[in-house]
């Protein structure tokens, strides 16, 4: 029903393999974090995968508003400058949906290399 | 780092608006991470407007109103779980409550009624919308919405025109003709001429259209059904075997009457039971008349009315009663008459109550309880034109039968 129009996720990696990856990335940034607006959450992400993963606009603000209308995240507003930044945290309902989430991508990743045969790398 | 000044952040402000960003909060965020943006990226020596102009499109594929969509969408969509979850709901339970009503009413078991009506209002208020409302919202053109929509007008219309059919509901016949209009001109044009556009959709359409158009027609034949031939034939062999034994028996009591010394009282008695017979078949023929004209013809006869039209309801009942149900004054003169006939055998010949003819009130189960109903609403109120003659024939005959246990 909802297959998006936006492209999540804009990286190196087809869309289709981390389709639905948006809403643990942004969880568990925040919960590592304790507030974070938009524009800091790209920057975040590409700097974590090295540019391999970058949040597109198009696709973040719809998801953080649609988790701050479920409860899962607060919001916090700060005037800077001559402008309005919106600075997002994660409730208490919102960790455990989190680790949820974390969890659940954690067990899949684990299938998945099991059903590849896929081996870690070892450092 | 490049700093902002204001009328440059109303600038950016104003052309998010512009380009269909309606949310507050998200014209908000929006602006600030353009701001950041910018302010991170853009050279003190670059020009702003077009600066702007280059990063705005790493924010949309098409156009910036992307994002407003997208986040409507997401805010709805935890509405969407629980409209489908419903929509299944209340489909299930509609086709297995319709089921279960079918099956009732086919064994002739109480229930199947209040079955139909909460399985077709289950289904038609909660299934059929939620079904069109998430039908509509996956479509990108509005075209289809609009198909949607009227297909939806159109299910719940013929629906509701089951019900009230089986339910014997008034309106029944205008509610399933306008559903059928709806069907053939406004739901059909729109759909073939919408789909017959596009080759992609051209064939589909047309093979569609066509079983719409036989589905239409097969629901078209069934606005008025009647009663086979065969219960049509047995409805007029049952009456006519009636009047022919009024007949005979009349002739019979003629003979009696002929052969006899005939005294006073007989022939008050001869006199009162033509006379009643004689309103009795002016009533007849009125209805008769009556039932022609309201079907577009005149001049048939019994056996035609019988025949063609004798399993209509309305006829017999308007032309007999008025619209508080009390009998009008043709068929309470006959009554009356009755009853005097009555009082007069009993009185002239001593006859015993049991040969008299009975005119009392009955009880009868209603819809909610044990009611007491007079004696014309018994034989005529709510009965179909073959049934009516067909009782008018049966008084006929017992006139003529008390008649000859006097002679």
């Amino acid at each position: 029903m909802y297959i998006k129009k936006i492209v999540y996720i804009c990286c190196m990696y087809s869309s289709e393999l981390i389709k639905g990856t948006l809403k643990t990335i942004i969880l568990k940034l925040l919960s590592v974090n304790d507030k974070m607006y938009g524009y800091e959450i790209t920057q975040m992400v590409k700097e974590l995968t090295g540019g391999k993963i970058q949040l597109t606009e198009g696709a973040l603000y719809p998801t953080l508003h649609a988790l701050e209308a479920q409860g899962i995240l607060s919001t916090e507003v700060v005037n800077v400058g001559n402008r309005i930044r919106k600075y997002y945290s994660i409730t208490q309902t919102g960790k455990k949906v989190a680790k949820d989430k974390v969890d659940e991508f954690s067990e899949f990743i684990g299938t998945m290399m099991d059903l590849l045969d896929l081996k870690p790398k070892l450092v | 780092m490049f700093v902002l000044k204001d009328e440059q952040i109303r600038f950016i402000l104003e052309d998010i608006r512009r380009n269909g960003i309606v949310t507050e909060a998200l014209q908000q965020d929006l602006l600030d991470h353009i701001c950041c943006v910018i302010e991170t990226e853009m050279l003190d020596e670059s020009n702003f407007e077009e600066f702007y102009r280059s990063i705005l499109p790493r924010f949309f594929k098409r156009n910036l109103r992307e994002i407003q969509e997208e986040t409507t969408l997401l805010l709805t969509f935890k509405n969407y779980y629980a409209m489908k979850k419903i929509l299944l709901i209340s489909g299930v339970f509609s086709a297995i409550t319709l089921l279960i009503g079918a099956f009732l009413k086919l064994l002739f078991l109480p229930g199947a009624g209040f079955l139909f009506v909460v399985a077709i209002i289950s289904f038609c208020f909660l299934f059929l919308p939620l079904l069109s409302i998430t039908r509509a919202r996956e479509q990108k053109e509005n075209k289809n919405k609009i198909i949607i929509g009227i297909a939806t007008i159109f299910g719940v219309l013929i629906c509701l025109a089951t019900l009230f059919k089986v339910m014997h509901w008034p309106f029944a016949n205008a509610m399933w003709m306008a559903s059928l209009v709806v069907l053939f001109f406004v739901f059909l044009p729109v759909y073939f001429f919408t789909g017959i556009r596009s080759s992609e959709t051209k064939t589909n359409t047309i093979i569609s259209s066509i079983l719409i158009l036989t589905a239409g027609g097969l629901l078209f034949t069934l606005t008025n059904l009647k009663a086979s031939r065969w219960t049509d034939e047995s409805t007029y062999t049952s009456d006519d075997r009636l009047r022919v034994a009024a007949v005979f028996v009349s002739e019979q009591n003629q003979i009696a009457y002929a052969t006899d010394s005939i005294s006073p009282r007989l022939t008050e008695l001869q006199v009162k039971a033509n006379s009643i017979c004689s309103k009795i078949d002016q009533l007849k023929a009125g209805l008769i008349q009556f039932s022609s004209h309201g079907e577009g013809e005149q001049g048939l006869s019994e056996s035609q009315i019988i025949r063609n039209y004798g399993t209509s309801l309305n006829f017999a009942t308007a032309f007999l009663f008025d619209q508080d149900g009390k009998a009008k004054l043709d068929l309470m003169a006959i009554k009356k008459d009755l009853v005097e006939f009555n009082s007069f055998v009993e009185k002239q010949f001593s006859k015993n109550p049991s040969v008299l003819l009975d005119l009392n009130d009955v009880f009868r189960y209603g819809e909610k309880d044990q009611e007491v109903i007079s004696w014309e609403q018994n034989n005529f109120d709510h009965l179909s034109i073959a049934l009516t003659l067909r009782n008018f024939n049966q008084l006929v005959l017992n006139i003529r039968l008390v008649e000859a246990t006097c002679i």
